[in-house]
């Protein structure tokens, strides 16, 4: 099937066009392909409207799309466990549902009924997202970066075999989103988890990818290269200046 | 504190608020001011009260109030549960298909505006002077504003929510109790506000028009007391009125908010 046994998701020749022969008529994907590797961190960078949300709902399979999405060489039209969104929106959390229920509910839908298990998994990943003891709580008691650690949780306990993620961070304070992101740097580095990120944010793609795509116009894709600074990074990293500069200018050419 | 303090106002402002309102009514029933009619028009609390006891012990036709208030709120149970019923399943249905949700929309938009006693004439044509007619109307009256607010509802819940649904794997029915009814909850119980209190009016309104012999209800005893010119008992019957919406109002919906809405924060 796939060349590369690798290879967890394939993205071959998506296209998407919004509002179809009407005057409002508007192209934001054209023949986009892309693969990504298992446990690759990818962060796609690009400027506002070049599609970079579209092309990640188009592989989480909420709009439809010309092309396909292959899964494990699988085809992928509609929604499903094996990619789990985490929206820049912080009312991702269901309000009627504790922070446990939150992260239980979709394991149950999955068949998984067993309270011992449900309750070790929900402690685990509230674990891994530094929210031990907050499992009572109601969304609306919990900050913004909270809820988007709960929202974080809730995709690691269905183990998902990938991660999508919108700009997750986006609409945080700069402390907090800093917090977080050396909180989800360390968590793929020690779950191998493989997660598609999206921001505009090169200091976030620099610091979080382990491979770096920025996306001009049409989702045209301009820049494709693995990050080869080594973890972690921080601005005084050795070729930190280097990639930074040469990302900015892919952006804003 | 602050917020008991404040409970605490509130409570006291509506204490004094009805008991002046019932000092003035005890004044102008003992002064006389209305002339000689000042009896009938306003009867003293003493006899409003004690009408009130006589209404339970005796009754009217030796059948207690008791038995009236019995009959009418099985009527109205009955006529409730089947409207709210077909409400969520109009709704339902109106969210799984596009023609039937326009088709839903204009029903409700006719039948709204169409009072239930207006009705009754065609209603009593078709099926008889029987208990099911007050049913019936009652169903008349709760169904459409309760499937206009249930629509609504779900016409307004987040994207986000349905998305975050479909991702972990529900799909129309899953997602319509999974996500839709929880995220509609609080139109939900509006719409159960409005359509308990038309239902409620709907009812003694058609009991009043007609009584069922086979099952007399509050409001053709209201009507028999304003027949007999008992008007003590008949504004005694009308405390009783007030007291049942009171208690459904705190005793029912209100419990329903606390423990929905307003603990997951989504209504204050």
């Amino acid at each position: 099937m796939t060349k590369n046994e690798n290879c967890i998701l394939e993205v071959k020749n998506v296209s998407k066009i919004f509002d179809v022969g009407t005057e409002q008529e508007k192209g934001v994907l054209h023949d986009v392909s892309l693969e990504l590797e298992r446990s690759e961190f990818l962060c796609v960078l690009g400027p506002s409207g070049c599609g970079k949300t579209t092309l990640l709902r188009c592989i989480a399979g909420f709009e439809d799309y010309e092309g396909s999405v292959l899964v494990n060489g699988a085809e992928r039209r509609k929604p499903g466990t094996d990619r789990i969104m985490v929206f820049q929106d912080f009312n991702q959390l269901f309000p009627w549902k504790t922070v446990e229920k939150n992260i239980q509910y979709p394991l149950k839908i999955q068949g998984i009924r067993d309270k011992a298990e449900l309750k070790r998994r929900t402690e685990e990943a509230l674990a891994m997202v530094k929210l031990s003891g907050q499992e009572k709580y109601y969304p609306y008691q919990l900050s913004g970066g909270m809820k988007q650690r709960v929202a974080i949780a809730k995709a690691l306990a269905l183990k998902p075999k990938i991660i999508l993620m919108d700009e997750p961070f986006a609409a945080l304070d700069a402390m907090t989103r800093n917090e977080l992101q050396s909180e989800l740097l360390r968590i793929s580095m020690e779950e191998k988890c493989t997660v598609i990120f999206i921001t505009h944010n090169i200091q976030e793609a620099i610091v979080l990818g382990t491979r770096i795509i920025v996306l001009a116009e049409g989702g045209k894709i301009v820049v494709d290269e693995k990050n080869a600074i080594p973890r972690p990074v921080t601005p005084a990293s050795e070729g930190y200046g280097a990639t930074w500069e040469r990302l900015h200018r892919a952006l804003y050419q | 504190m602050d917020e008991k303090k404040r409970q605490a106002q509130a409570l006291a402002a509506r204490v004094v608020f009805v008991i002046v309102v019932l000092c003035i009514w005890e004044y102008v029933a003992k002064s006389g001011l209305m002339g000689e009619k000042s009896e009938l028009i306003f009867p003293s609390l003493e006899s409003i009260g004690s009408a009130f006891i006589r209404n339970f012990v005796e009754g009217y036709a030796g059948i207690s109030l008791w038995a009236y208030i019995g009959n009418s709120m099985r009527l109205l149970l009955e006529g409730l549960l089947i409207g709210i019923l077909l409400a969520f399943l109009l709704s339902g249905l109106s969210m799984i298909s596009r023609v039937f949700y326009d088709i839903c929309n204009l029903v409700i938009s006719v039948f709204d505006l169409l009072p239930g006693v207006a009705l009754l004439p065609v209603v009593i044509i078709i099926f008889g002077v029987k208990p099911g007619v007050i049913v019936f109307l009652v169903v008349h009256a709760v169904l459409w504003p309760m499937a206009r607010n249930v629509l609504d509802g779900f016409l307004a819940v987040p994207r986000i929510y349905i998305e975050g649904g479909m991702n972990i794997g529900l799909n129309n029915l899953s997602l319509l109790f999974g996500v839709y009814l929880p995220a509609a909850t609080s139109y939900i119980v509006s719409g159960l506000k409005v359509g308990w209190a038309r239902a409620w009016r709907g009812l003694i309104s058609a009991e009043m028009i007609f009584g069922v012999a086979s099952c007399p209800g509050i409001g053709l005893f209201i009507n028999q007391m304003r027949t007999n010119m008992n008007n003590a008992e008949m504004y005694a019957t009308l405390v009783v009125i007030i007291i049942i919406g009171l208690i459904v109002q705190y005793g029912v919906l209100s419990p329903i908010e606390k423990c929905t809405v307003k603990k997951w924060g989504m209504s204050r």
